[in-house]
């Protein structure tokens, strides 16, 4: 009886991925054939991405037994759109970018099938929290400072950013942690965890990070006791904690003087927004081609500053359109997180579409100096490997809560209409 | 369980926090990114500071003044035009603030919010200026002013084009000297200055026009009094000096004359209050504009003023500083019968897809606005300078109207020579200002600089 409720609607998920194939192509033209010459190696790269991506979907719909869900899609689509990016400023990048996105695909599976039963989340909190925070303290202890942050360490000749990771951890342990222990202990040690955690993110001056870590713990906090309360307190003492910092570090002050102010500042700490704005507006909305933008010379172009560069050169149109994808995915955890067979499945759904839709904010509302610039990259679109493996692995939380829903637990009479797709 | 999950929800804030970030970025493109792909920092239109890639300015007849070929900036294929319209377009790299590259590098770029500057970076197109400038008028104004530093500035008063608009010193865009900062200092002395726009100068007698002004608005027995030059004139706080002893003079006359006595006196009777409110009355100490191009203000403060002061005031030689564009218009005014139009520079802009965004003046009201009657009047003054004094001769088929000026400026440096006038022919509405800085006598040396350009601008 339940099978007629529960079936999934009809999903065009072959059409749709055509569509995402055809604008990957064209995309990639730009890069393969950019100086008129062909060139190999972002041939091979888009090739294999998009040979990767059809297996991918294919695979799925044969072992799930359903199609692939918007998630996927998004982050296919998203990662498409960093390597043709990547792909026209170097070879090495499109490479890198390729790389970090097949690693981030296995970290999503490994983490959708460690996750299917939340009692190894549970047995492995511990463990992860201690990993986490011991990542964070190896940071200080080896960092080197890029950008004015020490949020970087070098293993090997390739730079890591272990704070990316952390990220994972965060939502894993606080996911559970709340759901499984609701004594007043395990909330302290939650507290002393999260706490932990952002305290050395403001050590390493990683504000954004920081202010992210602060934003997902409100969100698990909230989700777990829903007391709007004790929540009141905790910003409270935030704040508090916020006021003593600038007193004490005034320096920290100093590098937001610039919010607001960024055209008087056009040189200096103004430069990456105003050139960010110039060359938004320079594009139109319909880009000036592909590679053919300005931003791409400035620093940090691919990183923190990929939407301006996705403005200038793929239209305003298709920034925004990437925008309210980001909403959408967002919209989609937290129906998601309705359905989930677990509470775990819902909070870590809901705390992961937060802390990612938090970070779209605070970079593109901050490059563009409507907040204050932070510094934090784009999910899944900026160029970088630790950021692309923890956007795929984030992206792991929200799919379990669709993945794994109430009608796999099959003892719930409760019933359910189907709602998105998975 | 159900209580988490509904909890979810909340996190709804969040989304519509991020729709409404969304919408503000947006609104503030919408609105500013003409600004922002404008600013000078941006490398598809400007390379270094120095424009590079920007729309075509035409003169009216035609000419090119500047246009952008394979991303490279290229001028007026004249030198003398080069010259003469260097402040007029402004320099590569905005120091002219008043230039059209300047102040209208918003519309060179060819910005607009669908587009943003792909036409200019794909085709080299940004929209096309067409100027109210006539290259004749200004390549003969910039030749007559010889090595004199000033300005000579022509308009037509009943529409408000601008023909004429040229300032001195100036360089070759395609050649600029090295040495303009040092070494030869004196030579391009203010060379960044649209003198036209943004000077201010002492007015000499070209002020008896606003004296007599004052005087018809206040005093109807005007024509019948007369005055006596014995050389100077005593007044309870000093002297007033007269370079003539004109003996017994009536109102045209003494204005016919440019007699110093005669106006020290009528601005002594009529008192300092009279004499201020008729020039704010006339544009001084106001915000005046060549629409979009802005105008330095003239400046009249007698406040501090004494009789002999006033004496001297009534012929512009006491603390009275004005621009030229202000004179333009005032004599516009006077010409206009009473319409001081403003003057414009801009005739339109046209589109890389040929469309028309902006045609003719956008200022709707007059400038400077007097009463018909007295406009008229003191257009027949004016006119009775020229055929009594400066003689018709000096302005060949022109029925010109003027006043000469000749302002000392002490320091031991000869006077500013002045000319401003207008001609009363239907088919030549045109107002016209000269001042050559330290150049003598404005009879002698403005005034065939007036003539020479009006006449470039006889109709054939």
């Amino acid at each position: 009886m339940h099978g007629s409720v529960l079936e999934e609607r009809r999903f065009l998920w072959l059409p749709l991925l055509m569509l995402i194939t055809i604008f990957q192509l064209l995309s990639a033209l730009s890069a393969v054939f950019a100086d008129g010459k062909f060139n190999l190696i972002p041939a091979a790269v888009m090739g294999g991405y998009i040979t990767a991506e059809w297996i991918y979907f294919i695979l799925y719909k044969a072992v799930v037994k359903k199609p692939a869900g918007a998630a996927d899609f998004i982050a296919f689509f998203f990662s498409g759109i960093s390597i043709v990016i990547c792909a026209n400023i170097s070879d090495s990048f499109a490479v890198k970018q390729a790389v970090a996105i097949a690693l981030g695909l296995v970290a999503y599976i490994a983490l959708l099938l460690v996750i299917r039963n939340p009692e190894w989340a549970m047995i492995l909190r511990v463990p992860v929290a201690i990993g986490a925070v011991g990542l964070l303290i190896a940071n200080i202890a080896l960092a080197k400072v890029i950008n004015g942050a020490l949020n970087w360490i070098d293993i090997g000749g390739y730079s890591l950013q272990p704070s990316e990771l952390v990220k994972i951890a965060f939502v894993f342990v606080g996911a559970i942690t709340m759901d499984k222990l609701q004594s007043a202990g395990s909330l302290t040690k939650y507290l002393i965890f999260s706490v932990t955690c952002v305290g050395i993110l403001f050590l390493m001056r990683d504000f954004g990070t920081a202010l992210i870590f602060f934003f997902t713990f409100i969100v698990i906090a909230f989700m777990r006791s829903g007391d709007i309360r004790s929540l009141f307190f905790v910003l409270a003492g935030a704040l508090l904690g916020a006021a003593l910092v600038l007193y004490f570090r005034p320096y920290v002050a100093e590098r937001f003087t610039t919010y607001r102010h960024v055209w008087e500042n056009i040189n200096e700490g103004g430069f990456q927004q105003t050139r960010v704005l110039i060359y938004m507006a320079s594009g139109g909305l319909f880009g000036l081609g592909i590679g053919q933008g300005q931003l791409r010379g400035i620093f940090a172009a691919s990183t923190d500053l990929v939407f301006g560069v996705l403005c200038e050169e793929w239209g305003l149109l298709l920034g925004v359109f990437v925008l309210i994808t980001y909403g959408l995915l967002t919209v989609y955890a937290i129906r998601a997180a309705r359905r989930a067979s677990s509470a775990y499945y819902s909070i870590a759904a809901v705390a992961a579409a937060g802390m990612m839709l938090f970070q779209v904010s605070l970079n593109v509302f901050g490059i563009t100096d409507l907040l204050p610039l932070t510094g934090v990259t784009l999910p899944f679109i900026s160029r970088g490997g630790t950021s692309m493996i923890s956007s795929w692995a984030l992206l792991a939380f929200i799919k379990a809560a669709a993945l794994y829903r109430y009608e796999e637990a099959a003892s719930d009479g409760e019933k359910l209409r189907g709602g998105a797709g998975l | 369980m159900n209580k988490t999950a509904k909890r979810a929800y909340t996190l709804f804030a969040l989304v519509i926090a991020f729709f409404i970030g969304v919408a503000i970025l947006l609104a503030s493109l919408y609105i500013n990114g003409g600004t922002w792909a404008s600013n000078r920092v941006n490398r598809h239109i400007y390379s270094s500071g120095r424009i590079m890639s920007a729309g075509s300015i035409y003169t009216a007849d035609g000419i090119v003044l500047a246009k952008s070929k394979e991303g490279k900036r290229v001028y007026a294929e004249n030198k003398t035009l080069r010259l003469a319209a260097l402040h007029a377009i402004g320099d590569d790299a905005g120091f002219i603030a008043t230039g059209i590259h300047s102040v209208y590098r918003q519309e060179l770029s060819g910005y607009s919010f669908v587009n943003g500057v792909y036409l200019l970076k794909a085709y080299d197109k940004g929209s096309d200026i067409h100027l109210t400038l006539n290259s004749k008028a200004c390549k003969t104004a910039y030749n007559a002013m010889g090595n004199y530093k000033g300005t000579v500035g022509v308009y037509n008063y009943k529409t408000g084009e601008i023909l004429c608009m040229v300032s001195s010193p100036s360089f070759d865009i395609n050649n600029k000297p090295r040495n303009m900062k040092t070494g030869e200092g004196e030579k391009y002395e203010g060379v960044y200055l649209n003198r036209f726009l943004s000077g201010l100068y002492t007015p000499g007698s070209i002020i008896k026009v606003l004296t007599a002004s004052a005087a018809i608005e206040n005093n109807p027995n005007i024509y019948y009094e007369t005055y006596e030059c014995k050389g100077v004139l005593q007044t309870s706080t000093g002297t007033v000096s007269c370079p003539s002893v004109h003996g017994k003079v009536n109102f045209e006359k003494a204005l016919n004359k440019s007699c110093n006595t005669a106006f020290a006196q009528i601005a002594i009777e009529m008192g300092k209050e009279k004499l201020s409110a008729e020039a704010e009355a006339l544009g001084f100490n106001n915000n005046l504009s060549a629409n979009r191009l802005n105008i330095q203000k003239s400046v009249w403060n007698l406040s501090a003023a004494n009789e002999r002061d006033l004496g001297w005031a009534a012929i512009g030689q006491y603390n009275t500083l004005v621009n030229p564009c202000h004179m333009l218009t005032l004599m516009g005014c006077i010409a206009n019968g009473g319409q001081g139009v403003a003057p414009y520079l801009v005739d339109r802009i046209v589109t890389p897809a040929k469309v028309v965004t902006q045609r003719g003046p956008q200022a709707k009201n007059a400038a400077i606005v007097m009463d018909a009657a007295k406009a008229e009047k003191l257009a027949e003054l004016m006119r009775s300078d020229v055929k009594n004094e400066y003689g018709d001769y000096s302005f060949p088929g022109l029925e010109m109207c003027g006043k000469t000026g000749t302002a000392e400026v002490g320091d031991g440096k000869a006077p500013h020579a002045w000319f401003v006038g207008f001609c009363r022919r239907e088919d030549m509405p045109f107002a016209v200002v000269v001042i050559l800085e330290n150049a003598g006598s404005g009879y002698k040396n403005a005034v065939p600089v007036a003539n020479k350009v009006l006449q470039t601008l006889k109709p054939r």
